[in-house]
């Protein structure tokens, strides 16, 4: 078996104390679309913070018992979602434990089939999602967002849906969230190698530092 | 005349002090004899332990000059029991129960029976919420009590580097209804907060926990806080900034045993770093292979923990289907254990509170005194009345007969 670049198997990580980075694999669709965007994070997280981090990603089966090990999991892709039962179940126990799931939307195209697919799916495991509040916590978590989500480079330019998306959809269990979930395809915009970061005059990874800031502490 | 003037004596004589009397059974009408005219001695058989009422009674009977000695016509059966409220937010009110007679002890409160004990024994008890006043009944006693004061519970502070252990010790307490304040330290100089945040004193907070040594520069204001009452958790290696209160020192970290998170002892499979060398005044709260993982010691007013376990998330996330519920209830009773929590008492219309009725028995009149001869049933003098007065109806019988039979001749 072959491992996008900078993620390893889950069972790699028995370090104590440390964040690691996980991305979720499930079986349908394609998850690993967006094998950069773990590198560009732990890099921002790196460069911006001083929780230590793993300076690897991780890959976690959404039906294995590891999926437990990494309360904050990234899950992407094009393609229609189909959770199996065991991944279903996985995710709704991982919501009610305390776990955090990042879901974002690779094809930024509302009327897609990832996003109808994958909200019905998450639908079914967590429940409903709903409209985030643009002066929720996870926008000042680290870096202060004032106006909600930052607008990605492909909503600019009219890409996909031709829509510049003003929420995140949340799924939350009590005051925190379980699911937070992007049409904004931060899995583009953050798709690069982390030493191209120097050439942006302002690092577009810094929500992404927000939503592990607000994991590790909400 | 004679016997008409004596029972114009015992109407309108003082009450005046009898010999010896002996009572077993129902006191009422001797205990207001006794009101009445005490004993000289006043003796009394209990088959159980009197009420609060009729023991009052009698202690008020020997504090205004009369002798009561008491004994058992069967062991009373030392029991004790008690109610008051959990320093826990969710308004629990903790019951403890000890009984060393062996005989069987229901609780119960005015809703109906609660628990059993069949040999008595030990037990303590958390209930979600009590009808009136908790019962504690066995063959010779009925313990009563009710939580008289009301629990104050201020906020909890935890302090600590971000990541999965500060997030979800903070997702516990919050779940279990304690208001967290929190300093979550992410970069030099920049902490994520939540809550009240101020000086850490008594006033503001019930307990505070250190999950690391991020919060070492505020070393010294944690241990004045836990001189002067508060409750102080330390977890993992957050103890090595804290030598002057921790229970102990901070041994080598152990590895927890693979997949135990799902087991019966989920904590076995939690690492962490031990309590290594507890204090003399330290106590072991919970050990694992021979090593202290958690213990405790009063410091001055408060109370330190020292907990080794440094990734208690782990059993949440990765424990059995009750693992979260667990995990939230270990740490609310970790918090209890130690949190700053003063008590307000709060009116209370219960007047017969008796929670340990043989000693309360003890107490008020000395201990039992062996009953030396037969026992005497009451003294009845309504007999002696009686009889005075068939006498005194006889002579007028036979006085009037007398003057018909004169009267007929």
């Amino acid at each position: 078996m072959s491992f996008p670049p900078f993620a390893l198997p889950a069972s790699r990580f028995p370090l104590p104390g440390e964040f690691v980075f996980a991305t979720a694999q499930y079986e349908s669709g394609d998850w690993d679309s967006a094998p950069l965007v773990p590198a560009n994070l732990i890099d921002s997280l790196a460069r911006y913070t001083s929780l230590p981090v793993a300076p690897t990603g991780a890959i976690v089966a959404l039906a294995s018992d590891d999926l437990f090990r990494f309360p904050l999991v990234f899950l992407t892709g094009h393609l229609p979602v189909r959770f199996t039962e065991a991944e279903r179940t996985n995710v709704r126990r991982f919501a009610d434990r305390g776990g955090m799931l990042f879901v974002d939307d690779h094809n930024h195209d509302i009327d897609g089939a990832f996003h109808k697919t994958a909200v019905e799916e998450l639908t079914r495991a967590v429940g409903p999602l709903s409209q985030l509040s643009n002066t929720h916590p996870i926008y000042s978590a680290f870096f202060k967002f004032p106006d909600g989500p930052p607008n990605t480079s492909h909503e600019l330019n009219g890409w996909g849906d031709n829509l510049v998306h003003s929420h995140l959809l949340a799924a939350m269990r009590g005051d925190r969230i379980a699911v937070l979930y992007s049409n904004k395809d931060y899995s583009s915009e953050w798709g690069y190698h982390p030493d191209n970061k120097r050439f942006l005059a302002i690092d577009n990874t810094k929500f992404g530092v927000n939503i592990i800031v607000y994991a590790l502490t909400r | 005349m004679v016997a008409i003037a004596t029972l114009l004596w015992r109407a309108i004589r003082p009450p005046g002090a009898a010999g010896v009397d002996v009572v077993r059974g129902d006191l009422q009408r001797a205990l207001a004899r006794w009101t009445r005219a005490p004993a000289t001695e006043m003796r009394v058989v209990f088959d159980a332990a009197p009420d609060p009422r009729t023991r009052d009674w009698l202690h008020a009977l020997a504090r205004a000059g009369g002798s009561v000695r008491w004994s058992s016509s069967r062991p009373i059966g030392p029991a004790a029991v008690v109610a008051e409220p959990a320093a826990k937010p969710n308004g629990t009110t903790r019951v403890r129960l000890v009984s060393a007679s062996g005989e069987a002890v229901s609780v119960a409160d005015d809703a109906g029976a609660i628990d059993t004990l069949p040999r008595g024994g030990a037990r303590e008890m958390e209930l979600g919420a009590v009808a009136g006043a908790v019962r504690a009944s066995g063959a010779t006693f009925t313990a009563t009590s009710e939580a008289r004061d009301s629990v104050v519970l201020r906020s909890v502070l935890v302090l600590g580097a971000a990541g999965w252990e500060s997030k979800f010790t903070i997702a516990a307490l919050e779940e279990r209804g304690w208001r967290v304040a929190s300093r979550l330290r992410v970069a030099p100089n920049i902490d994520v907060t939540q809550g009240p945040l101020g000086a850490i004193d008594t006033a503001r907070y019930a307990a505070v926990i250190v999950l690391d040594s991020t919060a070492a520069s505020s070393s010294n204001a944690i241990a004045r806080y836990a001189r002067t009452g508060g409750g102080v958790i330390l977890g993992g290696r957050a103890a090595r900034s804290f030598a002057g209160v921790s229970p102990g020192r901070v041994g080598a970290r152990v590895a927890g045993v693979a997949g135990a998170v799902t087991s019966a002892a989920p904590r076995s499979g939690l690492g962490g770093f031990p309590v290594s060398s507890p204090g003399a005044d330290a106590v072991v709260l919970e050990s694992r292979d021979g090593v202290a993982m958690i213990a405790a010691r009063r410091v001055d007013a408060g109370r330190v923990m020292q907990v080794g376990y440094d990734e208690t998330w782990r059993w949440r996330m990765a424990g059995g289907d009750e693992s979260a519920a667990a995990h939230r209830e270990w740490w609310t009773r970790l918090v209890a254990a130690v949190a700053y929590a003063p008590l307000v008492p709060r009116a209370s219309g219960m007047t017969s509170i008796d929670e340990t009725p043989l000693a309360s028995l003890v107490d008020a009149l000395g201990p039992p005194t062996p009953m030396d001869g037969r026992l005497a049933t009451p003294r009845d003098n309504s007999r002696v009345t009686w009889m005075l007065f068939v006498l005194v109806a006889a002579s007028l019988l036979v006085e009037w007969t007398s003057r018909r039979l004169r009267g007929a001749r």
